[in-house]
């Protein structure tokens, strides 16, 4: 759950009034605890002293008081009475017996139900009838307080009562007890006092902190808010600017800064608009170039296609003439039949080139995948019988990556590349070939020679249809502006690199991202 | 009557509570407890017709009865701890020459006190059938016949009294003497038994509408059916249930309304 800044303020706000108000409450409840402690230990130890200093006196000063108690009853021989007192002291004193005699020492009653000592004389020694008379002696280990219960000189009986346990040590359980209880109460009241405080600061506490944080939150989160607004282009959104504060600096700020991105919101558009326009200039020019380009393929393939035609019917008849003339063709005759039949020849060659470069814009073969060893080694056993006349030596990179190309058009670049290899060696060194692989951030293939090489002033104008540098050299010039046109068909690129003449060449071609296996593009030629 | 009106009030709380829910449905209101000081002051609220429903001793339903001008009438027999009825005994020392009541006079009985009918108007009345007049200790007696009687306040103290010596006989119910303590019993010896009587009656106020007194009964003889009735009797002091009066009951009642007031004379 996303908390907002100013629930967050009061959150730590709170938590630390809390934390804090605790901490001080439980250091105070630590103190009063201890206090109260040590309280009731001194309260102990000055009610021990006391008890222990003053046995004597304290058991005399019981013995008249219980004898003021029994006079009467036992006087009157009301032994539910004595039964009545014997009950009632037996509630605050240690008693475990208490027996009360008449004068003659015979049991009266024992304070139980069952009377089993009723009439028993209670041997032993006893005090004088004397008012305050007293005598403690050991009963079976136990104090045993006798006293002669009388008044005004009349003697009642004896009463003989023997503690449990020493009643000094019973006075401190009791004060024990006591302390304890006012020490449970008053930890009780400070638990109270605690809980009430804690409660009443924590009220107060949310309530400033909340207060506070959103005093100091309710800016932050106005620019919080108009920082969104200004991302979704509503620059018009409040801000407090009118604050003289450092978040007053801020909003201002930010307005600053918001003007500026609308101003330059502003500039990017005109400029994507204007972009746009261009693209779409461009590409109505590309469409139109397009267009062109086909007419012009279409317009070379007719030319090409159709002359050849008449080509043929020349070649014909000139061959027809020098039959008709037979043996006695004038020399002269004979020879410009002959240049006739070469120049239809020469034509012919050149409308079957004109006619397969434009092909390579037309005509689509299917696209395979295919190892590049493989196209090498279709191409030099194409070239099989060029290559051993003129004992060239072929070397291969070995393990050529897998294409997708079409691999037709393909041999048909590497084949036109070996044969001028092959044509334009050095004629005193054995022509060498090397065929193979730049492993480059764009894999580059070269087809290297060590022929006569190119002047660089030429390297780029070789690829030019009809080109020739040597016009006695065999061919129509087509060869290369084919190689570059199937390259680019496959989204490549084809250039050449030569030191100059005597050098050898070296042609180097990339192909396009389609051409490698794991893209989905198809590559057409 | 009660000596301790506190306590009865707490005692018979609960029985009242029962009584009021089931009179209340049957269009019986139902009146607080009345505690009376003495027999004059209850028969006075009789009279005024203060109280319709007595539940007193026989002894003191007699002098009600008296007082009263016959403004009740008993109906009802409690029973008290599952006993119906109890008797007076006469004790006296082990080693004492008393045999028999002839024997007490010019001697003395330790008594409990006036209020008592098992341990003072049955032994007075029972003494008094047989021709010895009864005299308060310290008082000059009208006659050589006459016995004396002191008040010890309590059971227990009239069996020490005459352990003691301070009496020559004492007398109470059965039910007290079996409580004594056994040795105190040990020196003792009973030497006379009054027939029963029934240990306490509830009566009606004579001029109570007949209707009334008739569900009273019907709701008074049924508490001791149910769990809650039971608990509300056994807190009223003891009660176990009530009964109606018999024939025979009615006429040992009547029997010793004569032997109580021979003996009050």
């Amino acid at each position: 759950m996303r908390m907002g800044l100013g629930r967050r303020y009061a959150v730590y706000l709170s938590a630390f009034t809390l934390a804090s108000i605790t901490l001080a409450l439980a250091a105070a409840g630590v103190i009063a605890f201890r206090q109260a402690n040590i309280l009731q230990s001194q309260i102990r130890a000055a009610v021990s002293t006391v008890q222990s200093t003053n046995e004597e006196e304290r058991l005399r000063g019981t013995a008249q008081y219980l004898a003021g108690r029994l006079f009467n009853p036992l006087f009157g021989l009301d032994v539910e009475r004595i039964d009545e007192e014997i009950a009632q002291v037996r509630r605050w004193l240690p008693i475990r017996d208490f027996l009360v005699t008449d004068p003659g020492h015979f049991i009266i009653t024992d304070g139980t139900d069952a009377k089993l000592s009723f009439g028993d004389a209670l041997d032993g020694v006893w005090p004088s009838a004397d008012s305050g008379a007293l005598l403690v002696t050991d009963a079976g280990g136990r104090r045993q307080v006798r006293f002669a219960i009388q008044s005004g000189g009349t003697l009642a009986g004896f009463a003989a009562v023997t503690f449990a346990e020493d009643p000094a040590q019973v006075g401190l359980r009791r004060i024990d007890e006591e302390t304890s209880n006012l020490w449970a109460r008053h930890r009780t009241s400070l638990l109270g006092l605690f809980l009430g405080a804690l409660t009443l600061i924590l009220l107060l506490g949310a309530a400033t902190s909340a207060w506070l944080s959103r005093s100091l939150s309710r800016p932050l989160a106005d620019m919080s808010q108009a920082a969104a607004a200004f991302s979704k282009g509503q620059h018009d959104h409040p801000l407090p600017t009118d604050s003289h504060d450092e978040l007053g600096e801020l909003a201002r700020a930010l307005r600053k800064m918001s003007e500026d991105v609308r101003n330059h919101e502003g500039a990017l558009r005109d400029e994507t608009a204007r972009l746009r326009r261009a693209e779409a200039e461009r590409s109505e020019l590309m469409a139109d170039l397009g267009r062109k380009n086909a007419e012009l393929e279409r317009f070379t393939y007719t030319v090409s296609h159709d002359l050849k035609g008449p080509l043929v019917t020349i070649q014909g008849f000139a061959g027809m003439v020098m039959a008709d003339l037979g043996a006695n063709v004038p020399k002269q005759v004979k020879n410009d039949l002959g240049r006739i039949t070469a120049a239809a020849e020469k034509m012919q060659h050149l409308l079957t080139d004109l006619l397969e470069l434009s092909r390579v814009g037309r005509i689509v073969n299917p696209v395979e995948v295919v190892s590049f060893s493989e196209i090498v080694a279709d191409t030099v056993e194409l070239l099989q019988g060029q290559l051993r006349e003129k004992d060239v030596e072929v070397s291969v990179t070995p393990d050529l990556p897998r294409v997708r190309v079409d691999r037709k058009r393909m041999v048909e670049v590497l084949q036109n590349l070996l044969e001028n290899a092959v044509k334009f060696g050095m004629p005193d060194r054995t022509p060498r070939v090397e065929i193979g692989l730049l492993r480059t951030e764009e894999h580059t293939f070269f087809v290297r020679d060590n022929g006569l090489g190119i002047d660089p002033a030429y390297t780029e104008r070789i690829f030019n249809i009809f080109e020739k540098l040597d016009p006695k050299a065999e061919g129509t010039g087509v060869g290369l502006s084919l190689v570059m046109r199937i390259i680019e068909a496959h989204g490549g690129r084809v250039w050449s690199d030569s030191a100059g003449v005597g050098t050898g060449t070296t042609f180097f071609f990339t192909l396009g991202p389609s051409c490698w296996p794991g893209s989905d593009a198809a590559t057409t030629s | 009557m009660a000596n301790e009106p506190d306590r009865m009030l707490r005692v018979y709380a609960d029985l009242l509570d029962e009584l009021r829910k089931r009179l209340v449905p049957r269009n019986v209101r139902v009146a607080p407890l009345v505690i009376a000081q003495d027999v004059a002051d209850l028969a006075r609220k009789v009279k005024h017709a203060d109280v319709d429903m007595v539940v007193e001793t026989a002894f003191a339903t007699f002098a009600l009865e008296d007082q009263s001008e016959h403004g009740v009438t008993p109906r009802l027999a409690i029973v008290r701890r599952n006993q119906r009825t109890y008797h007076t005994v006469f004790f006296t020392r082990k080693d004492s020459p008393v045999q028999k009541l002839e024997d007490l006079r010019g001697r003395t009985i330790v008594l409990q006190a006036d209020r008592s009918t098992s341990a003072y108007a049955v032994p007075k009345a029972e003494i008094g059938r047989r021709g010895i007049r009864l005299v308060l200790a310290g008082q000059v007696a009208q006659s050589k016949a006459s016995a004396f009687y002191l008040f010890a306040g309590a059971e227990l103290n009239q069996a020490v009294w005459v352990l003691n010596g301070k009496g020559d006989a004492g007398a109470f119910n059965e039910i007290d003497w079996a409580s004594l303590p056994a040795k105190m019993r040990a020196g003792l010896r009973i030497f006379h038994e009054t027939p029963p009587l029934l240990r306490g009656l509830l009566s009606f106020r004579t001029g109570l509408d007949a209707r009334t007194k008739a569900i009273c009964e019907e709701v008074l003889l049924g508490l001791d059916k149910d769990p809650t009735g039971r608990a509300a009797l056994d807190k009223a002091a003891g009660v176990t249930r009530m009964e109606l009066l018999t024939s025979k009951d009615v006429a040992d009642l009547a029997a010793w309304r004569v032997t109580l007031k021979g003996a009050s004379r």
